[in-house]
């Protein structure tokens, strides 16, 4: 190996290390800021690194059992979110995929548009519309406003899916005299599992994140997702940093865990959906 | 969960001869999701596009007068929103070229097969999956004016910020915003980006490199013609994704300070929540659709044109 590619190298890991420490480290900076004491974290100089006899500090956060209400509020919504949308999702992605018909490009092009369309946008009228059906300040609401956002990404990363299972074994089953709905259960589905996996992931996490509809449509703090009551602790001074980091940690890190393991699936559902118009 | 809704009343109660179904199965499939989109989507949106023609108060939503142009004339008589459609350009366009410059960066760092790539990959992409609602509260504990760890670095360096508190500055705000974004955003530009640089013939760069020609020159007439394609479909992603983003600037400054960091968006959702303008708010929201629908129309047009050029 001669010199400049030596160095070339040199450079290549010293980049990566770089990226990845940028990265994580705001992550890391919220572990660092929930195991702090409060001196540390007013002293002229700030502690570096975690102090992991602290550890407790989570359990503390959880104590009161506000912090929990709300983590359990928005896994409720996630959930909710994440069977509605993969629900409506994959006879769609499957009508998409597997026949043509009157209006199909129109269908194609109102699921691009509905990728531009803000939330904040839609609030007020969802608003009016969530008052006049009786669905403010209840998580059904937000499962229901979350679904229609999330439902168009769903449903092309699963017509895309579908797009890669062979036709020959759909028509074999419908020879032998199987309806089309009886086809998409038994064969594709199976096969599909792994993208309506990563529907899963996006669809979840699409509710778990949301912020704009909670806050504008929660009023009673019991029912508040986690996403209202973290935001809630930016800029406001009663509730000790520590806390709110850590509660923030338990927030992010399901996130976290699980994007790494559908990362493939995810990303590829998400270019997709905006590549096919 | 599919079981429960899918339409199976209309697929299976009729009999049909042929093995595709009827010429109604399609829609029988489609009907469910078109009918909520419409429901959620659709008519909340006809309802937006009508109010921005109106009148109309948060106090009293259900009274709307009918004012024809005068909220799109009055918005565009008025400097302020000059300035936030200059805000939402800037915060777009540095966006756009942060977060695909960044990840093209890295990409091409990473696409060499070595030991621990394969956690590294996953390290970085860290950024995108966090919450931004986490980001928010973490960014603006980092950016805090004595405590943060952003200005005791920069103290530390002897590059103290002027007046102290970043998020408070008109000058620096919008900075502090735009780089807490892109690092939201590279782990997705430079992981699509990743795999775009699979398709790349690595005997056509060898064969480069072998001719004698630069890393450069290898770049661009190799590897750049592989993932222009990638690229373009990012940016309008990225465009798209910049003009609708809320939550991250609304919750690290509000559109503060002195207006500074107030896009779109942030305007609109003001407008409607705290100036208490249902129809202003349409207007200026029906100003951010425009300007979306733009870019992808002409998006569009460039890729046509470069697909015409190519056969």
């Amino acid at each position: 190996m001669n010199r400049s590619t030596t160095a070339g190298l040199v450079l290549r890991i010293l980049g990566i290390l770089v990226a990845l420490g940028i990265a994580v480290f705001p992550l890391y900076w919220m572990l660092v800021t929930a195991l702090s004491t409060n001196a540390e974290l007013f002293a002229p100089r700030a502690r570096l690194f975690p102090d992991l006899g602290r550890l407790g500090v989570f359990g503390e956060a959880l104590a009161d059992g506000k912090a929990l209400g709300w983590l359990v509020n928005s896994l409720t919504v996630a959930t909710g979110t994440m069977v509605v949308s993969i629900g409506l999702g994959i006879p769609l992605g499957y009508a998409l995929s597997r026949f043509t018909f009157r209006g199909k490009a129109l269908v194609a092009l109102v699921m691009l548009f509905t990728q531009m369309l803000p939330e904040a946008l839609m609030v007020v009228p969802l608003f009016a519309l969530f008052r006049r059906f009786d669905l403010l300040d209840s998580l059904g609401g937000l499962v229901l406003a979350n679904s229609a956002f999330v439902l168009p990404i769903v449903g092309l990363v699963l017509k895309g899916a579908i797009d890669g299972v062979p036709r020959e074994l759909e028509e074999a089953a419908r020879i032998d005299g199987a309806r089309p709905l009886a086809v998409l259960l038994r064969i594709n589905l199976p096969l599909i599992a792994p993208s309506i996996a990563a529907t899963a992931v996006i669809s979840f996490f699409h509710a778990w994140n949301e912020y704009v509809f909670a806050v504008t449509f929660i009023f009673n703090p019991a029912i508040q997702p986690a996403s209202v009551g973290i935001a809630n602790f930016i800029g406001e001074l009663g509730t000790p940093l520590q806390t709110v980091m850590a509660v923030a940690l338990m927030f992010t890190l399901p996130a976290v865990v699980f994007y790494l393991f559908a990362q493939k699936y995810v990303v590829a559902g998400m270019t997709a959906g905006a590549v096919k118009g | 969960m599919a079981v429960q809704t899918a339409p199976p009343e209309a697929s299976t109660s009729r009999r049909r001869k042929s093995p595709l179904g009827s010429r109604w199965t399609p829609y029988v499939f489609l009907a469910p999701a078109a009918v909520y989109i419409l429901l959620f989507q659709g008519i909340p949106l006809a309802q937006q596009i009508y109010l921005s023609f109106t009148e109309t108060t948060l106090l009293n939503p259900a009274h709307s007068e009918w004012v024809g142009l005068e909220n799109y004339e009055r918005i565009f008589g008025d400097g302020e929103f000059h300035r936030t459609l200059r805000t939402t350009l800037v915060y777009t366009v540095v966006c756009v070229v942060g977060s695909v410059g960044v990840g093209l960066a890295l990409a091409l760092l990473l696409n060499r097969s070595f030991r621990g790539r394969g956690v590294a990959r996953a390290l970085i992409t860290v950024p995108w999956a966090a919450p931004g609602i986490a980001v928010a509260l973490i960014a603006t504990w980092m950016f805090n004016a004595q405590y943060g760890i952003v200005n005791r670095f920069l103290d530390a360096v002897g590059l103290g910020v002027p007046g102290g508190s970043i998020l408070d500055s008109q000058q620096y705000a919008l900075p502090a915003i735009l780089l807490t974004t892109i690092w939201q955003l590279f782990p997705f530009t430079s992981v699509v980006l990743l795999s775009a640089l699979q398709s790349v013939s690595q005997d056509l760069v060898e064969a480069a490199t072998m001719d004698g020609a630069g890393w450069w020159w290898t770049f661009r007439a190799v590897t750049w013609q592989v993932i222009k394609p990638t690229v373009g479909l990012l940016a309008l992603l990225m465009t798209i994704w910049s003009i609708r983003r809320f939550e991250l600037i609304w919750l690290m400054t509000k559109g503060g300070p002195v207006g500074s960091t107030e896009t779109i968006v942030i305007d609109l959702y003001s407008q409607a929540f705290q100036s208490q303008q249902l129809g202003t708010a349409a207007a200026i929201g029906m100003v951010g659709v425009l300007i979306s629908l733009t870019v992808i129309g002409a998006s569009r047009a460039v890729a046509r044109v470069a697909e015409r050029r190519l056969s």
